[in-house]
């Protein structure tokens, strides 16, 4: 299922300026392919100066998600990123690995959910999908699972 | 199916799809396609209950708002909810464009007709998308897509509009044979079985004043009254399902049901109840049995009004009943509600542990016992650990979507694993997490808001929604 819907969202980069560059890198592919709009991503952004980097879901990883306001989220979806240099959040919170999540309601996504707490639940499956270097390898690593 | 066949198909690809889990999605599917228009109901319902000729204050202008509104606009918006969920804003167009057809093609209010044909024009437009996907010629997309779905959809309108017609009046046939023949019989309470879902399906018109107003006239010209007034317009049972609602509802359908209770039954507009009927099905059983249960007291008291009351408000009925009904008429309407709102409580109980949440912990046992291997009987066979003092744990984020949804999950496994039973886990938005749960459980950086919304709630606060100390704590603590 997230597999799925990861394929041709997942985006490798050497670094960012920022943790809003990084949310904005890693959900391009999802305004690329017209899921979400641009006001979904300052959203996500905005949550995070609102909230506090609670979106930071395990060190070293972050899940981006915000309301769907307005329709901002057009098709429930899911994009990753992965970075070489972690980047800094708020609260000294550094990370490298993003999960973008956009959910067009509260209950379409949530065996999405169900799947990426079954990877980051497992130590092992987590550190071989933070050791991926390419799409395919991320892929693999998720079929492990499904 | 944006977001409600993710669940489905997952559900039908894993190994056991229950019956029952498919029933709660499309219940779940029917719901959000309601809910989100209830303002618009309630809207029509306040323009009708105050402007037309037997409304509170009369107004002939404003009054013409009242039909369009429920022809048009009501069943438009049901139309276009249902499409979007089903094929996005894509879906919504198309949802919108065949609902057209069936109104313009039918004489009464399309909203059945809507609910089924805005999905199934996102559904056609979905498939005939995911058909070419990858298939257009850089640079035709624009014009692609829309004369695709313009050219869909005309043969959708036009398909509906003719197959309306005639369903529609074999459905009349229908209802005014089966009541012309219960009427023969005798045996009024059995009425409630073919007026309750009549009235839900908006042929309320057709059996009031198509069969029951002219048989009420006759009995009335000679008796002085007569119970063929009351058959379908008691407020009784509407009023108890709104009840049910307001105590044993859920989120949006609790708010609003008090508000719509005002207006269906003192404003007498029975239309506000439909769509809390349309969005949970089996709570018709409660409505027949209110119903019946209301004729039976009537005819015990041998009650009946002097005219037809309407619109069915609790005042008209007063109004219209004559000296010696009076007890009958109020006792009639009083058993009609207490009947509907104990089956309706019932039903909305029993339906409340077991909505979208249960949906989605079923999917996941049966993934996870996949998983680990284990026999399916096997938990039962454990007594369930005692913990009386938790059994209600609530995960809350900002949007109640996203990061407590997957904290929720994850701790949803690591009891199963564990074999801890009994305890119910789920995920809201902060301001919505219910006051009977036993603890939330929020991250540090909400800490202060969970706390200003639920003062004297117990707050578990986390950094970490996976494996934070504090959890394990809490599974340790539920472990004994």
């Amino acid at each position: 299922m997230l597999a799925n819907h990861l394929e041709g969202n997942i985006r490798f980069l050497p670094s960012v300026d920022s943790w809003e560059k990084g949310i904005e890198e890693a959900a391009a592919p999802l305004l690329e392919n017209g899921s979400i709009k641009p006001k979904y991503i300052e959203d996500m952004i905005q949550n995070v100066h609102t909230n506090g980097p609670y979106i930071v879901i395990v060190p070293g990883i972050a899940m981006p998600h915000a309301k769907n306001e307005d329709n901002s989220v057009v098709q429930t979806g899911v994009s990753y990123l992965k970075l070489e240099e972690p980047v800094e959040f708020p609260k000294n919170k550094e990370v490298s690995t993003f999960f973008v999540l956009a959910a067009e309601d509260s209950t379409g996504h949530l065996d999405l959910i169900s799947d990426l707490s079954t990877i980051l639940i497992e130590d092992e499956i987590k550190d071989k999908l933070e050791a991926s270097k390419s799409e395919e390898e991320v892929l693999e690593v998720l079929n492990s699972v499904e | 199916m944006a977001n409600s066949a993710p669940v489905q198909d997952h559900v039908a690809g894993s190994n056991s799809p229950s019956t029952r889990a498919r029933v709660q999605a499309f219940g779940g599917f029917l719901t959000n396609m309601v809910l989100p228009n209830i303002g618009a109901f309630i809207a029509w319902g306040l323009l009708t209950a105050l402007f037309i000729p037997t409304g509170w204050i009369p107004n002939e202008e404003l009054a013409q708002i009242v039909d369009p509104a429920i022809v048009y606009l009501l069943p438009l918006l049901l139309a276009i909810t249902g499409g979007r969920m089903v094929g996005g804003q894509r879906g919504a167009v198309m949802g919108a464009i065949g609902a057209i057809g069936l109104i313009v093609g039918s004489d009464i209010p399309m909203f059945l007709g809507a609910m089924v044909i805005g999905p199934l024009g996102g559904l056609v437009i979905k498939k005939f998308d995911k058909m070419i996907e990858n298939r257009i010629p850089a640079g035709f997309e624009m014009i692609i897509n829309n004369f695709s779905l313009g050219i869909l959809g005309f043969g959708l309108m036009i398909l509906s509009f003719f197959f309306i017609g005639p369903t529609i009046e074999s459905a009349n046939n229908f209802v005014t044979a089966s009541i012309e023949a219960l009427v023969a019989t005798g045996m009024l309470p059995l009425l409630s079985l073919i007026n309750e879902p009549a009235k839900v399906l908006f042929l309320n018109n057709v059996i009031d004043q198509g069969i029951y107003y002219p048989l009420g006239m006759q009995a009335a010209a000679e008796a002085g009254k007569s119970i063929y007034f009351t058959v379908a317009s008691n407020p009784g049972p509407g009023l108890g399902l709104l009840l049910a609602f307001t105590f044993f509802g859920k989120k949006v359908a609790r708010r609003t049901a008090p508000g719509a209770i005002v207006i269906h039954f003192f404003g007498g507009i029975h239309e506000l109840y439909f769509p809390y009927v349309l969005m949970k099905p089996l709570t018709i059983i409660g409505m027949i049995a209110g119903g019946a249960s209301g004729i039976a007291v009537f005819s015990l008291f041998d009650a009946g009004l002097v005219a037809g009351p309407s619109p069915g408000s609790i005042f008209a009925y007063l109004g219209l009943t004559p000296k010696g009904s009076f007890i009958g008429i109020i006792a009639g309407v009083l058993v009609a509600a207490a009947v509907t709102f104990l089956i309706t409580a019932v039903i909305l109980k029993f339906d409340k542990s077991s909505d979208d949440e249960e949906l989605e912990a079923s999917v996941e046992k049966s993934k996870s016992m996949k998983q680990a291997g284990k026999a399916v009987a096997q938990p039962a066979l454990k007594p369930s650990a005692k913990k009386e003092a938790i059994d209600k744990i609530s995960f809350a984020c900002d949007a109640g979507a996203g990061s407590s949804a997957l904290g929720a999950t994850t701790f949803r496994k690591k009891l199963q694993k564990n074999d801890i039973e009994g305890i119910e886990v789920k995920h809201y938005r902060i301001e919505d997490v219910p006051k009977d749960s036993d603890l939330m459980v929020v991250h540090e950086d909400l800490q202060e808001r969970a706390r200003r919304a639920h003062p004297n709630m117990e707050i578990i606060a986390i950094s970490n929604y996976l494996n934070d100390p504090a959890l394990e704590d809490l599974l340790e603590q539920l472990k004994k």
